[in-house]
């Protein structure tokens, strides 16, 4: 799956990296990147899921 | 148009002294409410989200102005581009990765403010923790002496009193000598800032005053910094963990979950911080006429995103006047949202998490003392109890 932040809509809550930190991880601002790049292994998919949901700024999007 | 009138709701009479929900229910009855006094209450999660998402039309600057403070709120006080400027300077200070280093001198505080009270029996958490262990956090992140704690609480609680009085009209006695105090601490943080500039350090203060070139922050500017933390990063803090730990106090069996597992404390902190954000009214004012939830808004219409209410829709969280610990992803706003979302955040997360962690390791039973009623002060721009009794077995000193 294909996980992206948009960065305009990111504020740096931290939610998806204290959700899944296996597949978010912070920059040194504090806003959320998504550890691989962009595409999650489907391992992780569910992780992915999380932390996306819980994003207040709804910033992540997932394409299967 | 909205189809019916919910006709106007004056919040002064809100049971919110000792019935949060109730109020937040009444509050809920329609996505927007006009209060008395004049202005509007945005209370459903979709349209707050319009109100924050759109901040040149929403200005948090024209309601800080109608606050009157003489020196400038750096950044809430400002809006985008301005405001966009100060927030790429000030989060990288903020960050998880500069904030959590501070964790162990942190928890090595909070373990010596609770080891007596847990020998004792009892205590006022609101006055014993909630006062003072944020007043230490702020001092250890801007390099401060921990004995400047008490001189602090003084300060900041006569701040906080002038600008919750804002807008009230007599000067009396009180508002006198917190002006003298606010004084105080102005000249102190003036002297401050003018000591440490060009001083390398790694306080949060020394750093921040020590960026050049277009970065670089006026002494008003970085005072207005200190300023905004003492009003945004202390009471709000305290109000947080003395709502939390009245919930855990009244509610055994949620309490016992975190006493049996402590790593739910995280989502337990979120779950807390959802029913309560202490900072529960978001003010802004239009910038040109608009219409809102079919409302036409004139230019200047004083509008207040209502976090409590919107972080209990139904359609986002289940169950939303229930406390639950297991919600899993549960995005409330509590912090805020759009470009002014709480920069301390990440801070304020880990002082809750570590008060929560270390208390729950010492005094796992407590009840809320029989004789006494947590209540919040109320009509008031932040909610937060006037204090929380607690009685404990007290623990033996090894």
């Amino acid at each position: 799956m294909k996980v992206t932040i948009d960065h305009n809509l990111c504020t740096g809550h931290g939610m998806c990296y204290g959700n899944a930190p296996d597949v978010f991880v912070d920059d040194e601002q504090g806003y959320g990147q998504v550890a691989a790049g962009e595409v999650v292994v489907d391992e992780l998919a569910e992780s992915a899921r999380y932390g996306a949901s819980s994003c207040p700024e709804r910033a992540i999007t997932i394409a299967e | 148009m909205t189809a019916e009138v919910s006709g106007v709701i004056n919040t002064d009479n809100l049971p919110m002294a000792e019935d949060r929900d109730g109020s937040w229910r009444t509050m809920r009855q329609h996505p927007l409410v006009e209060v008395e006094g004049g202005g509007y209450a945005v209370t459903h999660r979709d349209l707050v989200e319009t109100v924050l998402k759109q901040p040149s039309l929403f200005s948090s600057k024209k309601a800080f102005d109608i606050l009157g403070s003489p020196i400038p709120l750096v950044p809430i006080a400002f809006d985008p581009p301005e405001q966009a400027r100060y927030r790429r300077i000030l989060q990288p200070f903020f960050s998880p990765r500069v904030i959590n280093p501070k964790e162990p001198e942190l928890r090595r505080q909070i373990i010596e403010l609770i080891e007596p009270i847990a020998q004792r029996g009892s205590c006022d958490f609101v006055a014993e923790i909630g006062a003072v262990f944020p007043v230490q956090v702020f001092l250890t992140v801007f390099g401060l002496p921990l004995e400047m704690r008490d001189q602090f609480v003084e300060w900041k609680d006569a701040v906080l009193d002038l600008t919750s009085a804002a807008g009230e009209t007599s000067v009396d006695a009180v508002a006198q000598e917190g002006m003298q105090k606010a004084a105080e601490l102005f000249m102190y943080l003036t002297d401050l800032v003018q000591k440490r500039r060009g001083q390398p350090g790694d306080d949060v203060l020394s750093q921040v005053l020590s960026l050049t070139g277009d970065d670089a922050l006026t002494d008003e500017e970085a005072i207005g910094l200190c300023f905004l933390f003492v009003l945004a990063g202390l009471d709000t803090v305290m109000d947080a963990l003395g709502f939390g730990m009245q919930r855990l106090a009244e509610n055994p069996d949620k309490r016992r979950e975190i006493v049996d597992d402590p790593e739910l404390i995280p989502s337990a902190t979120e779950e807390l911080l959802r029913l309560d954000p202490p900072a529960p009214f978001l003010p802004r004012v239009t910038s040109e006429e608009t219409v809102l939830d079919g409302q036409v808004l004139p230019e200047g219409t004083r509008v207040s995103a209502y976090l409590a209410a919107a972080n209990r829709d139904e359609d986002r969280h289940h169950d939303p006047y229930t406390i639950d610990f297991h919600r899993g992803a549960s995005p409330h706003i509590s912090f805020g949202m759009g470009v002014h979302r709480c920069l301390g955040s990440h801070l304020a997360r880990l002082e809750m998490h570590i008060v929560y962690e270390e208390w729950h390791k010492r005094i796992p039973e407590y009840h809320i003392t029989p004789g006494t009623t947590p209540r919040v002060h109320w009509p008031r721009g932040t909610t937060g109890l006037d204090s929380l009794h607690l009685t404990f077995d007290r623990k033996d000193s090894e």
